[in-house]
């Protein structure tokens, strides 16, 4: 890579995620070693804000594959659409030429980033969904860069190698093949100081008092315990959100112990009890 | 460079494989690492691919670079425990007092620190020499205190006073959650497992027949007659039910947790419960048993069709199992014996099946796998002992 190209590719930070240094500092290892990057973390602690952060730092187009538990590899490389051209074959009215298969090829979400013009940045959300082949195969595709396309007896080669970044929620371990290949960063949920900052970027314009108040509040609603789905950033946001959309809301509600709108810090029924029921210990 | 770093980690229990080291002379060669702190987190990012190891990492690390000690692993562990008792005695004085057997005016004479000294030499002679030792707690002892011992009217501590006791918490630091770790070593395990899977169609047609559309198409005289079908997916649901109680469970932790990580993985509608021992009037959603119990009687409205998986080693005094009231749990006192409530479960699925991780030469000594082997059929939990399960599961009747 030549030096200027070098500077461009050096991660900082995007305008709606805030970064510690310690994280860019892995993402730019990464990017430099020419390795995926493999977040862990528990939900809402932003590993998915991550990869589209690197893709708006670095101008790069993002692609995003989001893995479900049925999906094959074959399907986030390629597709092979042998119904429309089945389709075609009968009626002849499409421009595509029948007998050419690769015209019915459609390249899977693995497979763009591969034939992309350009460096693009490839998230690989939620790894852990699929089994564990699904994962070594996809890590042998990424290690080459290339796959066959077994019905035209192709190899796609990567033009650009794409940014990987994966993650995954998963309290187990990933295969030891797989992580040998990754890079590993395990985001921790946010110290309040930083939760602190991340508030401030969605709401420039929140009072020090209101801040101060509903970030504490929230650390020690996440504190009860034997909740099933504790609160994360997204929660903290969106409660944020409504109350301040209530005009008879004020900090000092907070501070006599009251928690108004908890159904947006907690989403499921029995976690929601659990915390009206701690709430209304400490208000007596 | 950094050689010797490597082999502490190594040392010290981080699986770090010698491509990633090599990985790390890269990174450092391409001149991206300017400080000891980029090499910190450089370092970490290459080297250690679990948040679980990190604290491991953290203490190599300042000891390599900053000539910290490092602490024995399991001298750490006790101090825990004697500062989770140190919080207890605040709390309840009299009772850790009684679980120690001494008078609580002894130890309110002690400051804070030689409270925790007091409690580290107690717990020290406890991991020399428990299980059939004559000190304080422990299994099948013969102190009073502690449990399945048999000293006559012996009577385990724990669940006795209205909070937690000490020593449950001191246990409470050595209960493992099950879903936590555990390396996949024993993948035959998996294998074994999903054969028990049942596939049905389900869901809507969106899946083609190409065999079938072919043969259609050619019966239509070349008019395309797309054929679709449903999707195959896993119908089957499993209840596992985990003993993860006390110290009779210890030695199996790690085979259960490879159970049990391969059962989350292969099975799409799979609940567990927890439970210890044996079970009364309620299993718990919650590995600590104490958040979310569920009722036992809750469990005849599950379709009769599930899977139930019991997993323990069986082994308990005979009165936790034959007697009303037999609970060593004070707070689950039930008016029906255990025995009644396994064969109410074992009535509610006629697919069932107990895995019990002892060895088989000790069901011969009978006792209460004896007992519990007559309700349910029993199976070692070895490659082969599952594999005869999954085939009883598997019986269409």
């Amino acid at each position: 890579m030549k030096e200027n190209e070098k500077k461009r590719h050096a991660f900082h930070g995007a305008s709606k995620y805030i970064l510690d240094e310690e994280l860019a500092k892995i993402v730019n290892i990464s990017i430099a070693l020419e390795m995926p990057l493999l977040l862990k973390g528990e939900p809402g602690t932003g590993k998915t804000m991550l990869a589209h952060a690197i893709a708006e730092n670095l101008g790069l187009p993002l692609i995003i594959l989001n893995v479900k538990s049925s999906m094959k590899l074959v399907e986030a490389l390629y597709q092979y659409d042998t119904l429309t051209r089945l389709n075609d074959s009968r009626f002849g009215d499409s421009k595509r030429d029948v007998s050419d298969i690769e015209a019915y090829i459609r390249m899977g979400k693995i497979g763009q980033s591969f034939v992309s013009g350009f460096k693009t940045v490839l998230l690989i959300d939620e790894i852990d969904k699929a089994d564990t082949d699904f994962q070594d195969d996809m890590l042998d595709v990424l290690d080459q860069m290339s796959f066959d396309i077994i019905e035209i007896d192709k190899t796609v080669k990567a033009r650009h190698r794409p940014v990987v970044v994966i993650t995954s929620n998963a309290k187990k371990d990933l295969s030891d093949p797989f992580l040998g290949r990754c890079n590993f960063h395990h985001i921790a949920f946010p110290e309040p100081e930083t939760m602190r900052r991340i508030v401030d970027v969605h709401f420039p314009n929140l009072g020090d008092e209101m801040a101060t108040a509903c970030i504490q509040n929230f650390y020690r609603l996440r504190e009860i315990g034997g909740i099933e789905k504790k609160p994360a950033t997204r929660e903290l946001i969106n409660w944020i959100r409504a109350l301040r959309s209530d005009p008879d809301f004020k900090p000092a509600i907070l501070e006599r112990g009251d928690v108004p709108y908890l159904g947006v810090l907690y989403k499921k029924s029995a976690d929601l009890g659990l915390a009206a029921r701690a709430v209304a210990k400490v208000k007596r | 460079m950094f050689v010797q770093f490597f082999y502490i980690l190594r040392d010290r229990g981080v699986p770090v494989k010698p491509t990633s080291f090599l990985r790390l002379q890269k990174a450092l060669s391409l001149g991206l690492v300017t400080s000891l702190d980029d090499f910190y987190t450089v370092a970490r990012a290459i080297l250690v691919k679990s948040e679980r190891h990190f604290d491991l990492y953290d203490q190599v690390f300042l000891h390599h670079f900053r000539g910290v000690e490092l602490k024995d692993p399991e001298a750490y562990e006790l101090t825990d425990i004697a500062k989770a008792l140190l919080q207890e005695w605040l709390k309840d004085p009299a009772a850790v007092a009684a679980a120690f057997g001494v008078a609580e005016k002894e130890l309110k004479k002690m400051t804070p620190e030689e409270l925790i000294r007091y409690f580290l030499d107690r717990l020290k002679e406890q991991t020399e020499a428990h299980h059939g030792g004559d000190r304080w707690i422990g299994t099948r002892g013969t102190s009073p205190v502690g449990h399945s011992g048999t000293h006559p009217g012996g009577m385990r501590v724990g669940g006795v006073s209205r909070s937690k006791s000490a020593i449950k918490v001191a246990m409470d630091r050595r209960y493992r959650d099950y879903s936590q770790d555990g390396p996949l070593t024993q993948s035959q395990m998996g294998e074994a497992l999903k054969r028990l899977r049942r596939m049905v169609p389900a869901g809507p047609k969106d899946l083609v027949n190409v065999d079938k559309t072919i043969r259609e198409t050619l019966r239509n005289a070349g008019e395309i007659e797309i054929v679709f079908d449903r999707r195959l997916t896993d119908r089957l649901k499993v209840i596992l039910m985990i003993d993860n109680g006390g110290w009779s469970m210890e030695p199996y932790v790690e085979i259960v947790q490879t159970l049990f990580n391969y059962a989350r993985s292969q099975f799409k509608d799979l609940r567990t419960y927890y439970f210890h021992n044996t079970i009364y009037d309620v299993v718990w959603q919650d590995a600590r048993r104490y958040y979310r119990p569920e009722q036992l009687e809750d469990f005849s409205r599950r379709d009769p069709e599930t899977r139930l998986i019991l997993v323990g080693d069986a082994s308990m005094s005979p009165y936790e199992l034959m007697y009303a009231g037999g609970a060593l749990d004070m707070s689950q006192r039930s008016t029906r014996p255990s025995i009644d409530r396994i064969k109410f479960l074992s009535s509610l699925f006629r697919h069932s099946v107990w895995l019990n991780p002892a060895p088989l030469w000790k069901w011969a000594q009978g006792g209460t796998i004896g007992v519990i082997r007559q309700v349910f059929p029993m199976f070692d939990l070895t490659l082969d002992g599952l594999e005869a399960a999954v085939r009883r599961l598997a019986a269409k009747n």
